[in-house]
């Protein structure tokens, strides 16, 4: 019986009983499937896109009722006035729009973080890429991960609770949240993009590199410094860009811990003074104006200057990551 | 084996097409003069195609007959799979090929733009290099080939047991078609690759070296399915192994470096090879 | 010699390595550590008899019966305080005591006025009475012994006047005795020092043991209560028992703290025992007793959060992130799907790809600006929907913050699935779609799960985005998703920055702020779990 079956089936092979050619006429269906199946996919892949531009077209379109407003000169006055003005009093009877100290705000926190995380975090991903054993390795991957997940509300909880005390306490500084405080919480936040990338930069150099440094008698660290970091340089670059756009993108910590005060620190190095950031202007006084006032719309041309400065930032680290990730091909292939 | 195919209730749609290629089968074989009445169903001529714009395979032209084992050997990256996965198009995954020349299957040119994959891969199977059944049990692999065409429930069941029965693997998974396909052995699982791609009906088989992840004796329980098969079906192997191209084929082609070198009966190209690097490859020279 | 310098120069760099990566993992445990620890005590705690009743009359929940003794309990070892309290206030209070007085009066005449009597006897009596009223008056408003007592003694005098019998005079003559024992106790000359620290003393008792009884019950449920938790009644306790005061110690040096009981300043009067008596009998007045309250993590709150728990926030958050999901995750799959399977290296895609990557850069309050301006002022009146913050526009906006992280995670996972999955499915017949769907998405779900779960936790815990769009501090349950909600991660940040009052309650800002990171962290968790798993299957076959 089983040998009958075995037949059976034997018998109704070799026979092209199907058509292989198919003309787009003859299987319309298949054809206007397969087409309407791809413009569908295609079309929903495009809600990115579609996303991207209507974050800058909304944007746009809301802040230029600030930008042009009377007469020309007027609005150059008052574009004038924005970025070079550090008198920032848009609820006054004679609101100013000098956004100068919010900018100065948004560089001092971020570069006082990029301060203390990038010395951290490169020595970091070089422990991780080169010098951590395996074990330590698979155990500090999550610990970043975790670290980088948690919520920027937490981290500025922390900051106002447990960092802005201490601080008044033990620095003696008048005031617990400032410059410093925001700095340090950022810092934390941006540690674990900039070591991830900068691990997987350092990682992808390829082995080559190393054993022929380590062939001319150069040490772990002389190797590293010397011939790796060059060699992924264009990596570290992307990754401290990264950092730097997730400190100045940050809100809620340097709402929560900067002190918010409109001023440019004096001495300029004193960190330990409050400021206040762009990211904190927005979201601190937008609950408090009405829509379509001229304080609305200067809070969208405050996210405007933002979304444009994290848009370029994000160009440049795409470069360097291209550059990078043509540099590991690179290195692999040797 | 003649018979089988005469039994075929589209027999003379065949029989048309097939004088044709005899003819040029003689001319282009000497070796095959004396043979029965054989058909070609894979038929390349001035085959070539690119990577990009590196070359896979260049300029093949031969032919391929019904119900007959054709082994293709050669050394690595000869360009032996690349032709035979443009049999069945499975080089289109790789992005940035093309193709130049004629490859046709029942005189049918596959890489012609209308062509309907579906059909195309529905008629020829294929096997490959590494057992790969999907994460389902033994009876949802081997059913869905045949339930993509909408063969209906009733008869599925009866298709399962003779596919399992044609690939020699009833018996040993009888009692187990729900289970997971991932659960047996090597050679099991590679016979159940057989089994899955006979329940489509193909026409012709491609294996790609379908014994280079097993052991002995799997690949000998494979090599007698493969002897058992060819009575119904065109298998094309690509193999490492010449014992393996000798024990179970009917003709041989020798690829290197992207082109065909030899291409004649096993008996003959075994015993004696008309060039000389086949005669180095062969013996084990080089390679 | 100089090998040996480059040795050491190795080796301390090595040693800089390990110690930064322990600074990382320190700055993990000092930040969380502390918010998980104080944060649990929002839910284990020593729970006192005002919490058990305040979970009676809100929730219900317990007996009665229980409660009623315990309250008893606790009332008997209460009523020293107020008797205390309340018979020194006599002497203290004078402001009060003085209202009274003249409301007494007042009382008086009007009682005379419905007596009918005529108008000359009705004058002189009031006269009688107001020169009563004036010696008492006196005598509070003096500060000297001296001159309070012949002030006191005339009072006294007509304490037998038939005239002022069962009239609200006759309180008069108690007030005065009253008044005649303090004064022999205590030194009016610090009377005002006095009477400002009985308020100070009033309240912390009041926070320690709720409103005093007879008294009425305050409008607000936060004055409803004592202290609920033993650990605040420790620290209301400490205030009641401890002045604080900053002092200047050194010339030219910062104010030092210097805290001196608060007895001292009551000494030699009846007050001083008052303290301690609290101090001894705290835990028979509070019955305090191990409780989980578990169910804060389902409980509405008061307003201001001081009693109660944060259901209402976590139920926010849930839908917040699960709504954005369900928006982001179909989107993102598809866009995945297309990037791997069907697009190649063309213009278009690479454009594609910028904007993804764009989109993951943009700044959380840039998309917060952009959720107000198009879905709440742009899409919803389009679609002729209120234009107000809702929970469906904070999730749309959501959902294009997580859309990024979805449509990598998704490409990833699609692109690790082996080829030859592909190829066997290709090989039968089967069209890209079918493939697709049932060899390389089954295949591919673990990591497609993967970056669901780590966006889900992403947007749990983002605040800019919603600001805006759709959340509130205070507010009732939403009904419908066209309501703001309230957040876990909103309710966090305005806990932590609010008013004075989530200052008392330092248990609530840290249980909301755990409750988060214990969400994040969980989730997070489980991404990391099915990733191991996942390596461990791939690297298994």
């Amino acid at each position: 019986m089983a040998d009958n079956k075995n037949n059976s089936l034997l018998e109704q092979a070799a026979d092209f009983s199907r058509p292989l050619l198919l003309s787009p006429a003859q299987d319309m269906k298949g054809y206007i499937l397969s087409h309407l199946g791809r413009a569908f996919l295609f079309l929903i892949t495009c809600t990115s896109v579609l996303s991207v531009l209507l974050i800058f077209v909304f944007i746009i379109k809301e802040s230029l009722p600030f930008i042009f407003q009377g007469t020309w000169s007027a609005s150059i006055n008052r574009m004038w006035e924005f970025f070079t003005s550090v008198r920032w009093y848009p609820e006054a009877g004679q609101p100013e729009f000098g956004a100068l100290t919010l900018f100065a705000g948004s560089i001092y926190v971020t570069f006082g973080a990029l301060l203390f995380a990038v010395p951290t975090s490169l020595i970091a991903a070089m422990f991780l890429s080169d010098i951590a054993p395996f074990q330590v390795k698979q155990i500090c991957k999550p610990i970043i991960e975790v670290l980088a997940a948690i919520p920027s509300v937490a981290y500025g909880f922390f900051a106002v609770l447990v960092v802005a005390p201490w601080m008044q306490t033990h620095l003696g500084l008048s005031t617990g949240t400032n410059a410093l405080n925001a700095s340090i919480i950022l810092a934390i936040m941006a540690i674990p993009t900039i070591v991830s990338v900068a691990d997987d930069a350092m990682s992808s150099t390829g082995r080559a590199i190393r054993e022929a440094s380590y062939a001319l008698g150069a040490t772990r660290a002389e190797t590293l410094v010397k011939v790796v970091m060059p060699a992924a340089h264009s990596g570290i670059i992307a990754a401290i860009i990264l950092g730097m756009m997730r400190a100045i993108g940050e809100t809620m910590v340097v709402w929560m811990a900067a002190g918010n005060a409109s001023q440019i620190p004096t001495p300029w190095w004193n960190l330990g003074s409050a400021v206040r950031t762009m990211t904190a202007t927005i979201a601190g006084e937008m609950g408090e104006t009405v829509q379509g006032s001229q304080h609305y719309h200067s809070l969208f041309m405050v996210g405007l200057i933002l979304l444009a400065f994290t848009f370029m930032l994000n160009l440049c680290s795409e470069y360097f990551l291209a550059q990078a990730k043509k540099i590991g091909k690179g290195g692999k292939r040797k | 084996m003649v018979t089988k195919v005469l039994s075929m209730p589209s027999n003379e749609r065949h029989v048309i097409k097939i004088n044709r290629p005899k003819m040029e089968a003689k001319q282009g074989n000497p070796g095959l003069s004396g043979s029965p009445e054989v058909n070609t169903i894979i038929e390349s001529r001035n085959f070539w195609l690119y990577y990009g714009s590196k070359p896979g395979v260049r300029d093949i032209t031969m032919k391929v007959y019904s119900s007959s084992v054709t082994a293709i050997i050669g050394p690595s990256g000869c360009g032996k799979s690349t032709f035979l996965r443009s049999i069945n198009r499975m080089n289109d995954l790789v992005p940035g090929t093309h193709a130049k020349g004629y490859l046709g299957v029942n005189g049918t040119n596959v890489y012609d733009p209308k062509i309907n994959l579906v059909n195309l891969r529905q008629q020829i199977g294929m096997v490959f290099q590494k057992p790969n059944p999907f994460s389902k049990s033994i009876y949802d692999n081997i059913v869905y080939g045949p339930k993509l065409q909408g063969v209906s429930k009733a008869d599925l069941d009866d298709l399962v047991e003779k596919c399992l029965h044609s690939a020699a693997l009833w018996d040993e998974v009888k009692d187990d078609l729900h289970k997971s396909a991932l659960a047996l052995s090597g050679g099991q699982q590679q016979r159940l690759c057989i089994a899955r791609a006979l329940a489509t009906k193909p026409n012709v088989l491609l294996m790609d070296e379908p014994c280079s992840a097993l052991d002995p004796i799997a690949t000998g329980r494979i090599e007698d399915l493969i002897i058992q098969l060819k009575k119904a079906y065109t298998i094309v192997i690509v193999t490492h192994n010449m014992q393996q191209a000798a024990r179970v084929s009917d003709r041989t082609a020798f690829f290197c470096l992207g082109e065909l070198i030899e291409y004649d009966t096993t008996d003959h190209m075994f015993t004696n090879p008309s060039n000389k690097q086949t005669e180095d490859y062969i013996t084990g020279r080089f390679g | 010699m100089r090998l040996g310098v480059r040795l050491l120069i190795n080796n301390i760099f090595t040693y800089f390595s390990a110690i930064s990566i322990v600074l990382m993992a320190g700055s993990l445990l000092i930040i969380i550590g502390p918010m998980i620890c104080k944060g649990s005590g929002a839910i284990f705690f020593r729970s006192t008899v005002e919490f058990r009743e305040l979970q009676f009359n809100m929730h219900n929940r317990g007996s009665k019966q229980a409660l009623d003794e315990q309250k008893a309990l606790a009332e008997s070892a209460r009523t020293p305080v107020y008797e205390i309290l309340n018979h020194f206030k006599q002497g203290i209070d004078t402001s009060s005591l003085q209202t009274k007085v003249r409301e007494n009066y007042r009382q008086y005449g009007q009682q005379l006025r419905f007596q009918n009597i005529d108008r000359n006897k009705f004058t002189e009596y009031r006269n009688q009475a107001k020169e009563l009223r004036d010696e008492l008056v006196a005598a509070y408003e003096s500060v000297d012994v001296n001159e309070i007592r012949p002030h006191l003694q005339k009072v006294l005098d007509q304490a037998n006047n038939a005239l002022f019998q069962n009239t609200p005079i006759a309180e008069y003559f108690q007030f005065a005795r009253d008044y005649q024992q303090i004064i022999s106790t205590v030194d009016l000359r610090k009377r005002d020092q006095y009477a400002q620290e009985l308020t100070k003393v009033q309240e912390q008792i009041r926070l320690l043991l709720g409103p005093q009884p007879g008294r009425g019950k305050p409008a607000l449920a936060m004055d409803q209560y004592g202290a609920t938790r033993m650990d605040r009644a420790k620290v209301v306790l400490d205030e009641l028992m401890w002045t604080t005061q900053w002092v200047e110690i050194e010339k030219g040096k910062p104010l030092q703290k210097k805290r001196t009981p608060r007895a001292e300043i009551f000494a030699g009067t009846e007050m001083e025992k008052l303290f301690s008596y609290i101090e001894q009998n705290l835990n028979a007045m509070l019955l305090p007793k191990p409780a989980v309250y578990w169910q804060y993590l389902i409980d509405d709150s008061t307003p201001g959060h001081f009693f109660g728990g944060i259901g209402p926030e976590i139920i926010g958050t849930l839908l917040l992130t699960l709504l954005a999901i369900a928006f982001a995750v179909p989107l993102g799959i598809i866009s995945a799907a297309y990037l791997v399977e069907c697009a190649g290296d063309t213009i278009t895609v690479r454009i594609i790809r910028i904007c993804i990557n764009t989109l993951a850069g943009v700044p959380s309050i840039v998309f917060g600006l952009f959720g107000l301006a198009f879905f709440v002022l742009y899409l919803f009146p389009l679609a002729g929907m209120q234009s107000k913050p809702c929970i469906l526009a904070a999730s749309l906006t959501l959902a294009l913050l997580i859309l990024p992280v979805i449509i990598r995670a998704s490409e990833e996972a699609i692109k690790s699935v082996p080829q030859t999955y592909k190829e066997a499915s290709l090989a039968l017949g089967a069209s890209n779609f079918k493939t697709f769907i049932s060899v390389t998405f089954p295949a591919a779900l673990p990591g497609i799960l993967t970056g669901i779960i780590l966006s889900l936790s992403r947007a749990a815990g983002e605040t800019a985005p919603i600001l805006f769009t759709g959340a509130v501090a205070l507010g009732p349950i939403p009904r419908s998703i066209f309501e703001p909600t309230r957040a876990l991660s909103y309710g966090s940040y305005d806990i932590a920055v609010g008013d004075r009052i989530a200052a008392l309650v330092p248990h609530q800002q840290f249980g909301i702020v755990t409750a988060l990171i214990l969400l994040v962290l969980g989730l997070n968790i489980c991404a990391i779990a099915i990733r191991w798993k996942l390596a461990k299957r791939f690297r298994g076959t």
